[in-house]
């Protein structure tokens, strides 16, 4: 049916500004998905594809407590055992030139069957200098092992920290300074996994962690068909030491940063949802101002089936330009936001070094669909609104409405039950994540179902009252929004949508800043903080804490890592200092009674987020694989905390040492003494470090603002979210302010023949408008807070096990209400110049 | 066997890293870097030379079993066991060969007392058995460094080990136990010495080219009385017969004018046993260190030279991977009234690694005075991988 084609593309063509927002529209809501997909996948797949380089072949790893294995188990396994399959790992962080790396000690030897690329006959040196013979393997295995401080690294990272082979170069490790010595760079110079990688030997790992006689992690390669092995090894290791699968292992890793990928999906699909809207704006005016010419069609012999098809096709063909377009710019899009969540990731998980992303064909593919379906579903209505049409001469716009108005109290009808049902899966779900995101979408796609019917009411009930207030032109104003709810009723619950979203995420994330300030105030007891950046206090440096003037006491922390096949859990073993304990606030019962028992008999505290993932409770046991083997430790209370982790374990320094052979002290907390000087207990305690060591020392004050920069840092992410979707809804409301200006062209028209003034005229659209955000920004209000208390109560809860505690503050909703009025007026500004220029003769003609 | 031996192991055994060739040589092996063999030696010459190691320099005042373990101050050293065996039920006939060389990769050890894998000793391990019914050639190899107990050496009591490859003293604490294993192969072993130990060179210092140091010290024991199990290829058998022991250390370059050598390590059935070897120069003429020492049945010995011996070549073998290796000898001394032919049990008994050499069992077969006479040995082959 090529004339019905004409018909189509001729439209759409002679109306380039509506057709290029309705492109915008899908565009970015597509663009907003793709990007953070591939920011999703950008920073898990960077994630994984250092695991891989990490783990190499290994099948299977042996893994310990806190203090690691005890490096005579894997001389004993390879000696007395027989086992070949091994290769031992003492993993650390180095910093050289101000970058952090994966620092790996590896035993050359049996690296060739792990890592290829520091097998011996893969590692390069041509990109640095050397002398006769310096380049042949034997030279790279003598330089690592008796060269001191040599280590290897990519050529590309070799180039870029401007590193030769000539010059030694400084590193810290541990907080100590060290003299490092490129002696060949790995194998697979362009493989961007080794980009974060530094290869050592063994032995100067070792020294430089200060964890002589500890090992990481024993790599091993179990071979298909020979699963026998696992358990001939897995009989050979000592209490407290376990071979877990190193696939399985790097997927509970991965699953720890889960919920807060779950939760960056569900606020790019909120941009979506605003795209849709949009885009049910943009089809419904390109109907409703054919339906002249679709009347004519239908007179001619077009099918109603065929008039269905046509609208759908044209949604098609537009929503298949937005959605390319869309992919594209979300490709860009994705390059800025992966930064984002890769910094998050690594402030909060694991470090995770991103150096590139690309356009998957699954994304795209995600992508195109996603827009493509979402043009069609919002196109379903105006296209079945325009086969409905009569054969026969112009509808009028009145009819239109009047159908349109009783569409209103079916929809609000919908909406409301939505909304209900969406509240009873909010209840009636459990702990699901995705279940309770669901039911978030439910509850804000049903409120916003009421919105129509909230506006047409709002319209006729402050109509009148304009009109009494500032004349008949807002009067005409106020009402024209309701007479054309099909245009601006959609408009408005985008906005609406968006600023909602705005409103909901304020809210959760100011609730929750203010928690998370509140607790670092309490639990933040010291008054200086000491740790060695990337690595563990030296031991003599802690003992001598006491002799340094100034200082009354000090407590000491170590957090590291507990694991099992299924679960990593974070273990935090403390020394207390007198008067550390109102630092930890135990949630209910005795809190004396909780201390006494941490204390004396061995019992252990669960946070918050520990507490509601495992629903523990005070008085049961927690089972830990200790060095010691499993052991049973009662909780003795649950306390406060926002770690971003699958919550904590806290036990006391000496129960840790009873079970742990594990000796290191990541940070110590000094409360200082009765008129000190901060700054010159500072000073003591770099002196006591010595030149060459790093330490980290903070004030109480620089910790709490640091903790709440990452904080923000987190939310970056969210703000950049909901603004792109702020941006979709002004895209909507200017859509359809121009939609209905054009529409209206002729009332313009008659308003201007009967005296109205070009500037009469302007403000009229401009008051419209001015309503429409205003009333969207009302509705936004009680949209918003629901969000925000589902975030707060149900997401948060369900994805971190947080509690926190709900503030409402009087700026995020005024800002809300501004920035819906803002938004409208400003998206309502060019329609308003345009009805202002309208020339009453030529917009009668076609009377 | 002499000392450039040494030198062209550490280069090789590097590329055992890429080789990978483990278990029997069926395996394929990567081709490695494409360095000609002596560009390879000329580099490793040039790469920090011996300053600072200890060198074989000047006699030496042997003591046992002090001088059984090991000499860490010395660049190279090896323990090097070669025997032919048969089973007990008639079963099967073998060839092995285990050693364990020790490098060092610098004349002092490294510096950190924060670790104990610091060093700068390495070992490095072949295992080799020959199964002569089934004309299969099987071999292994190890690597580790001395040091947090996962390979070394020690004197008393001596023990020598790599991985759970092990040489030990056996229980009547005069011989050796010898523990290895690897896929397809395995041994248990116990030697017993049935004479004593023979110092070659003087007295113990085989000069291998001019000037001091260019040498080594090296004692064999020629003749230890084997008893034990081995397994091949899925059977375990038990077996005795006749081991051969060569320690070598020093530290000194050899010069590049030399393309390998032939060594022979005979066991007489009179209770008489021969050593020599032939240091070939590029040219592939017998150069003038060549030497060898004869031990008769008493046990007492006599260094030989280059002129007390004439060696032909009777055949040849072309090895599948490149190079012909000779595959049977006329040896003569006439001083002696010996004349012998020395003919491998199986052709193939070729290393395969980047830098191949032939290590394997050989059946003796002459006369010596007129008299018939007969005997097994070991010979190796090097430098013929680059023809």
């Amino acid at each position: 049916m090529p004339v019905l084609y004409r018909a189509s593309a001729g439209y759409l063509l002679r109306h380039p500004l509506q057709l290029a927002l309705a492109i915008l529209g899908i565009a970015i809501g597509v663009a907003v998905m793709v990007s953070v997909d591939l920011a999703n996948q950008g920073s898990r797949k960077a994630f994984y594809l250092s695991m891989d380089a990490l783990n190499g072949e290994a099948t299977h790893q042996v893994v310990g407590g806190p203090g690691g294995v005890d490096e005579s188990l894997y001389a004993d396994l390879r000696v007395r055992h027989g086992l070949q399959n091994i290769a031992p790992l003492v993993e650390g962080r180095v910093a050289i030139a101000g970058e952090d790396f994966q620092l790996l000690g590896v035993d050359i030897f049996a690296e060739r069957q792990f890592r290829s690329y520091a097998a011996p006959g893969n590692i390069r040196n041509d990109v640095v200098a050397g002398g006769r013979g310096e380049g042949s393997p034997e030279a790279i295995v003598r330089a690592l092992l008796v060269t001191p401080g040599a280590l290897l690294m990519s050529a590309g990272t070799a180039e870029r920290l401007g590193l030769s082979r000539s010059l030694p170069f400084d590193l810290t490790v541990n907080g100590g300074r060290q003299q490092g010595r490129l002696v060949g760079t790995l194998g697979g110079d362009v493989d961007p996994r080794l980009d974060g990688i530094v290869v050592t030997d063994i032995g100067s790992a070792q020294a430089w962690l200060g964890s002589r006689g500890r090992l990481s992690r024993i790599d091993v390669k179990i071979a298909p068909g020979e699963e026998s092995a696992i358990a001939t090894l897995d009989r050979l290791l000592p209490d407290g030491v376990q071979l877990l699968p190193a696939a399985a292992r790097t997927e509970t890793m991965a699953g720890m940063s889960d919920a807060f990928m779950t939760n960056l999906t569900a606020m790019s699909l909120l941009a979506m949802l605003v795209g849709v809207f949009l885009i049910y704006n943009s089809v419904a005016f390109a109907v409703l101002q054919r339906r002249d010419l679709l009347a004519v069609m239908r007179a001619l012999g077009v099918t109603r089936g065929q008039v269905f098809r046509q609208i759908l096709l044209e949604a098609a063909a537009v929503g298949t330009v937005g959605a390319i377009a869309g992919v594209l710019l979300g490709s860009w899009l994705g390059q800025y936001l992966v930064t984002l969540v890769a910094r998050t990731i690594s402030d909060h998980y694991f470090a995770v070094t991103v150096s590139g992303i690309a356009l998957g064909t699954l994304t795209a593919a995600k992508g195109l669909l996603a827009g493509l379906l979402a043009t069609l579903a919002a196109a379903l209505v105006p296209a079945a609104e325009a086969a409905s049409q009569a054969p026969k001469l112009a509808m009028t716009r009145s009819t239109l409405e009047r159908r349109a108005g009783s569409l209103v109290p079916l929809l609000a009808a919908f909406g409301l039950a939505l909304t209900m049902l969406a509240g009873l899966v909010l209840w009636a779900s459990g702990r699901s994540l995705v279940a309770g995101l669901v039911a978030l979408f439910g509850l804000i796609l049903g409120m916003g179902l009421c919105i129509p019917l909230a506006t047409g009411a709002l319209a006729r009930l402050f109509a009148p009252m304009a009109g009494r207030a500032w004349g008949t032109a807002s009067r005409l104003a106020i009402a024209g929004v309701g007479q054309t709810l099909s245009r601006t009723g959609v408009a408005v619950v985008a906005l609406c949508i968006a600023v909602s979203a705005t409103i909901g995420v304020s809210v959760m994330v100011e609730s929750f800043r203010a928690s998370v300030s509140d607790w670092l105030e309490s639990s933040l007891q010291s008054d200086i903080y000491v740790a060695a950046p990337g690595g563990h206090l030296d031991p003599g440096l802690v003992a001598g804490l006491d002799d340094i003037d100034g200082v009354a006491a000090y407590s000491t922390t170590r957090r590291t890592w507990l694991e099992t096949v299924e679960s990593r859990t974070r273990l935090i073993a403390i020394r207390m200092a007198p008067g550390s304990y109102a630092g930890t606030r135990i949630r209910g019962g005795d809190a004396d009674e909780a201390w006494r028992r941490f204390d004396e008999e061995g019992a252990v505290l669960v946070s918050d987020a520990y507490a509601y993932r495992h629903d523990a409770r005070r008085g049961q046991a927690v089972r830990l694989a200790t060095d010691r083997g499993n052991r049973e430790f009662e909780i003795a209370g649950i306390f406060q905390s926002y770690d971003p982790n699958s919550g904590a374990i806290v036990m006391s320094r000496q129960t840790y040492d009873r079970y742990f052979d594990d000796a290191a002290i990541d940070s110590a907390g000094i409360y200082l003494e009765e008129g000190a000087v901060a700054d010159a207990v500072m000073a003591s305690l770099r002196q006591l470090a010595g030149s060459g060591r790093e330490l980290a020392i903070s004030s109480n004050a620089r910790i709490r603002e640091l903790s709440l920069r990452i904080f923000d840092r987190t939310f970056i992410i969210t703000n950049v979210l909901y603004w792109l979707a702020v941006f979709v809804a002004f895209i909507g409301i200017l859509g359809a302010m121009m939609a209905l200006q054009l529409e209206r062209a002729r009332e313009f028209g008659i308003l201007r023949a009967v005296g109205m003034t070009p500037r009469e005229t302007g403000i009229l659209v401009s008051i419209q408008s001015a309503f429409m955000g205003a009333v969207a920004g009302l509705a936004a209000i009680p949209v918003g807070l629901v969000m925000a208390w589902v975030l707060i109560a149900v997401i948060n809860r369900r994805a971190f096990g947080w509690e926190i505690g709900m503030q409402v503050g009087a700026s995020p909703i005024l800002w809300a209400l501004c920035l819906a009025v803002v938004s409208a007026v400003l998206a309502g500004a060019y329609p308003a110049l345009r009805a202002a220029r309208t020339r009453p003769a030529l917009a009668m003609r076609e009377e | 066997m002499y000392f450039n031996k040494v030198l062209h192991l550490s280069v090789f055994s590097v590329y055992f890293f890429l080789a990978g060739c483990q278990g029997s040589r069926d395996e394929p092996v990567p081709a490695p870097a494409e360095v000609p063999a002596s560009s390879r030696l000329s580099e490793l010459l040039s790469d920090g030379g011996v300053s600072g190691y200890a060198m074989a320099d000047a006699p030496r005042d042997f003591r046992f079993p002090r001088d059984h373990g090991p000499h860490e101050a010395y660049r190279n050293e090896w323990w090097y066991f070669t025997g032919n065996l048969d089973a007990d039920d008639g079963g099967g006939r073998f060839g092995f060969e285990l050693t364990i060389f020790r490098f060092a990769l610098s004349p002092n050890a490294p510096e950190n007392d924060g670790s104990a894998w610091a060093t700068n000793q390495v070992y490095i391990g072949h295992f080799a058995v020959t199964d002569v019914n089934r004309k299969q050639f099987h071999v292994a190899q190890r690597y580790a460094r001395g040091a947090a107990g996962l390979a070394g050496a020690g004197t008393d009591p001596l023990r020598v080990w790599l991985d759970d490859w092990r040489v030990g003293v056996s229980g009547s604490g005069t011989g050796f136990r010898l523990q290895a294993g690897d896929g397809e192969i395995g041994l248990d072993l116990i030697l017993e010495p049935s004479k004593p130990i023979v110092l070659n060179g003087e007295g113990g210092l085989s000069q291998k080219s001019e000037g001091a140091g260019s040498a080594s010290y090296y004692y064999s024991i020629p003749r230890l009385e084997t008893t034990g199990l081995l397994r091949v290829v899925g059977s375990e058998y038990r077996v005795t017969g006749r081991s051969w022991l060569d320690r070598e250390w020093g530290s000194n370059a050899l010069s590049a004018r030399q393309a390998g050598w032939d060594w022979f390590a005979l066991q007489l059935e009179d209770g008489s046993d021969l050593m020599f070897y032939v240091l070939r120069e590029l040219d592939g003429a017998p150069g003038p260190y060549s030497a060898g020492t004869w031990i008769d049945a008493g046990g007492d010995s006599m260094p030989l030279a280059l002129a007390d011996v004439a060696i032909e070549v009777t055949d040849r073998w072309q090895s599948e991977h490149g190079g012909v290796y000779p595959a049977g000898w006329r040896i003569r001394v006439p001083s002696l009234g010996l004349d012998v032919r020395v003919l491998p049990v199986l052709d193939n008994q070729e290393l395969v690694t980047t830098v191949r050499y032939w290590e394997g069992a050989v059946d003796v077969i002459g006369e010596r005075d007129g008299r018939p006479l007969g005997g097994r040995g070991y010979v190796e082959l090097t430098g013929y991988d680059s023809d």
